[in-house]
């Protein structure tokens, strides 16, 4: 029995089939599934009320993509996930930088370096319908706490620069909106970009910047030529995640907006919800989903190759 | 006991056992939308639990947001698993392939309890396929609310009775107070049912008698410019992120003139500020040039899996008829929010709106409501009722049509002729299934 087992042991072929197996089936039944489903219905006449498969070909595509409606989602959710993807990274640099100096050696200054660390965190740790209906409300078009506080800084109301209205109604005004939903997109991926890149800084061989140092480079030239270019494969897998959530993301646009006004703040999964789910036409929904597919596959390929050759060098 | 009396005994108790088990065990589970008023929740699963005992059946009720609901319905279809009754608010047309037909407990109803208001079926009748898919209990009507000081100011003591004076009376109270009119123009349903009044109260409307699109009309156009006008001089762009709840708040928070929505924000500050709630007035639809016409804001309709089968099935179905049966208590529970889809149920409705047992005043506010039957409609109007309407509806298309008028975006031409595009493809696809008519 114990030479059996001893066989399988060191038999790395079979042990990696074992050790592989959970990961293979989590990915086959939560992803590979539902993704064949959702390829099937799109190219049938499923509703939400008989699911059965009856094949149109592309036709869902098709008319998906006459709707004005499909090509500004498809516009804004590109933009919104560009734009919160470069404040996002910018945002991380900054917080990472900061928060890889060395802790200070008073105790008083250690806890505080803890609490900002762990301040940092709490955007990623809020279970994301939270904190977004916390950011409902900052946006109110009447209460916003942010229209407050521009109020008392004399910015907004009668005779100020912003008034004279009292309020700046951020979620009725379409680029307010948009920029509201990118600043929640990127209050949100900030914390786990940051991680990651504090992950890479810290990996950062302490003779290398001691080298730098010693070769008179001052700050700014050691950040950009010699950390980021270090922590580059890092920074990109980072931005891949952040890709991947905000280009994908129903809840922040669902909660705040709904898409609107008109169809400013509209995105693929929203669209993607309002016609397979509000209206019932699940294959029609399903089309829509799988336009988001190819891109975020392109995306990933192209971000970890460029990773994996960033590494290699 | 010796041992042929303890094998005899045993061999009893597994024949017995599962006969036993058997004969309690029918239940059935129920999902509601959590009540806006929640005494009906309250009495709601007392009553519930009460039929249960007096019928032997197991009875749960779990009670959801009302945005979830359609969710878990689609959910359940696709699992073939879930609850036994499913308390919709919009018509679930889209499931209807999904769904038992109703037809026997329709019938039923009627013979019980006599014809149903007119509105009610449209939300549970599929006419294309002669089906009842849900059994509609009860409705919702949605009378303006006007703040009664501000409106008899602006030269109209009885509030707006047409589109003309919400226009000329909301302009002039919002510039002389700044208070303008609440009339959401954002992608929520509040929103689409105030611009569909509109729209056929100007004599436009979606689909004909026969579920062919004509949403593209003069008339349509005239009202998306008509909404577009109100916007711009008597409205902010507040109203353009209006989520459901939005209307209410304002009034409440006296940020509003004039509101559309059945009468739950009228009770909400009947408790908050009795004050200001007795300055509020109700009133019926707006008139345009083809009429007053505004739609029902909900039909409260039980729907019926087909994975529920055999006595599940039948205990289902005549929770539903009890259900109807006791509907004065769900009337009163509910502050008359719930209006009964069959008014014999509730045969002292008129003396309850003449004089509100939950303290209006004056007492005979609610009264308006008696010929609410008369002006409220489906969204299909003037056709029957088809998932094509509701999904035209979902992607909240007359809101988005406004909005972009309103904006200066589009010219309501164009806006309109979008719109008419999109609905043709919908419906086409809905038509290719067997669900809607016309297109001939």
């Amino acid at each position: 029995m114990n030479a059996i087992m001893s066989r399988w042991i060191d038999d790395s072929r079979l042990m990696g089939i074992v050790f592989l197996a959970p990961a293979t089936l989590y990915i086959v039944l939560l992803v590979g599934l539902p993704f064949v489903t959702a390829l099937l219905f799109s190219v049938s006449t499923a509703t939400v009320g008989d699911a059965s498969f009856n094949y149109v070909g592309l036709r869902n595509f098709a008319n998906v993509w006459q709707t004005p409606a499909f090509r500004d989602a498809l516009v804004n959710t590109f933009s919104f996930t560009v734009i919160a993807q470069i404040c996002t990274i910018i945002l991380a640099n900054i917080l990472a930088q900061l928060l890889t100096t060395p802790l200070p050696q008073r105790r008083s200054g250690r806890i505080g370096m803890w609490i900002a660390r762990m301040l940092l965190i709490l955007p990623w740790a809020t279970p994301l319908s939270l904190s977004v209906v916390g950011w409902l409300w900052m946006f109110d078009s009447k209460y916003s706490p942010i229209d407050y506080i521009f109020r008392e800084l004399a910015l907004l109301g009668p005779g100020t620069v912003w008034g004279p209205a009292n309020n700046l109604i951020w979620l009725g005004k379409p680029l307010l909106a948009k920029a509201s939903i990118i600043f929640v997109h990127v209050w949100r991926m900030t914390p786990l970009a940051t991680v990651i890149l504090m992950a890479g800084l810290s990996s950062i061989p302490t003779d290398l910047l001691d080298q730098a140092e010693v070769d008179g480079s001052r700050y700014f030239r050691t950040l950009f030529q010699v950390k980021l270019p270090l922590i580059m494969p890092i920074m990109l897998i980072s931005l891949l995640f952040g890709f991947i959530f905000t280009f994908g993301d129903l809840t922040v646009v669902y909660i705040l907006t709904r898409g609107g006004p008109i169809t400013h703040t509209l995105t693929l999964p929203m669209y993607s919800f309002l016609v397979g789910i509000d209206g019932g036409n699940l294959a029609q929904g399903a089309a829509v989903s799988l336009f988001i597919f190819p891109v975020l596959l392109l995306v990933a390929v192209v971000l970890l190759r460029t990773a994996s050759r960033a590494e290699v060098r | 006991m010796n041992r042929p009396g303890i094998l005899l005994l045993v061999m009893c108790l597994l024949v017995v056992a599962p006969l036993a088990l058997a004969q309690d065990d029918v239940n059935i589970t129920i999902l509601q939308w959590s009540h806006f008023v929640p005494t009906h929740d309250q009495w709601f699963d007392a009553w519930a639990e009460e039929w249960g005992a007096a019928n032997n059946v197991g009875v749960r009720v779990d009670h959801v947001d009302i945005e979830q609901i359609p969710q878990t319905l689609s959910a359940s279809i696709s699992a073939g698993d879930g609850h036994s009754i499913f308390e919709m608010i919009v018509p679930a047309f889209a499931f209807v392939q999904g769904l038992h037909p109703l037809n026997d407990i329709n019938a039923a109803a009627v013979e019980a309890h006599g014809a149903p208001a007119e509105t009610c079926p449209d939300g549970s009748y599929l006419a294309i396929a002669d089906m009842y898919f849900g059994f509609a209990h009860g409705y919702l009507p949605g009378p303006g609310h006007y703040v009664k000081s501000l409106w008899e100011a602006a030269g109209y003591p009885d509030g707006p009775a047409t589109w003309q004076d919400l226009l000329e009376g909301g302009r002039a109270i919002y510039e002389s107070s700044g208070i303008p009119v609440g009339m959401g123009i954002s992608p929520e349903p509040d929103s689409q049912a105030g611009i569909l009044a509109a729209v056929w109260s100007f004599g436009g409307s979606i689909q004909d008698e026969n579920e062919n699109v004509v949403f593209n009309s003069p008339e349509t156009i005239a009202a998306v410019d008509y909404y577009a006008q109100l916007y711009r001089e008597a409205m902010t762009s507040e109203v353009l992120a209006w989520s459901p709840a939005s209307d209410n708040q304002a009034l409440i928070a006296g940020e509003a003139s004039y509101i559309l929505n059945p009468i739950s924000a009228y009770r909400a500050l009947q408790h908050i500020d009795p004050e200001a709630a007795a300055d509020i007035g109700l009133a019926p639809a707006l008139a345009g040039p083809a009429g007053p016409i505004a739609s029902t804001h909900g039909w409260l309709t039980y729907i019926i899996p087909t994975y529920v089968q055999g006595d599940e099935l039948e205990a289902a179905k005549q929770f539903i008829l009890d259900h109807t049966a006791n509907y004065r208590d769900a009337v009163l529970n509910s502050a008359l929010y719930n209006f009964p889809c069959y008014p014999s149920t509730v045969p002292d409705l008129q003396t309850l709106l003449e004089n509100d047992p939950f303290g209006s005043v004056p007492a005979d506010k609610l009264t308006v409501l008696s010929r609410a039957g008369e002006w409220s409609v489906f969204p299909g109007y003037p056709g029957p009722s088809n998932p094509a309407v509701l999904q035209f509806f979902s992607e909240n298309w007359l809101a988005n049509v406004v909005a972009s008028v309103a904006l200066g975006e589009r010219t309501a031409e164009d806006a309109v002729a979008e719109a008419h595009a999109r609905a043709e493809v919908i419906f086409e696809e809905w038509r290719a299934l067997g669900l809607v008519g016309g297109g001939g």
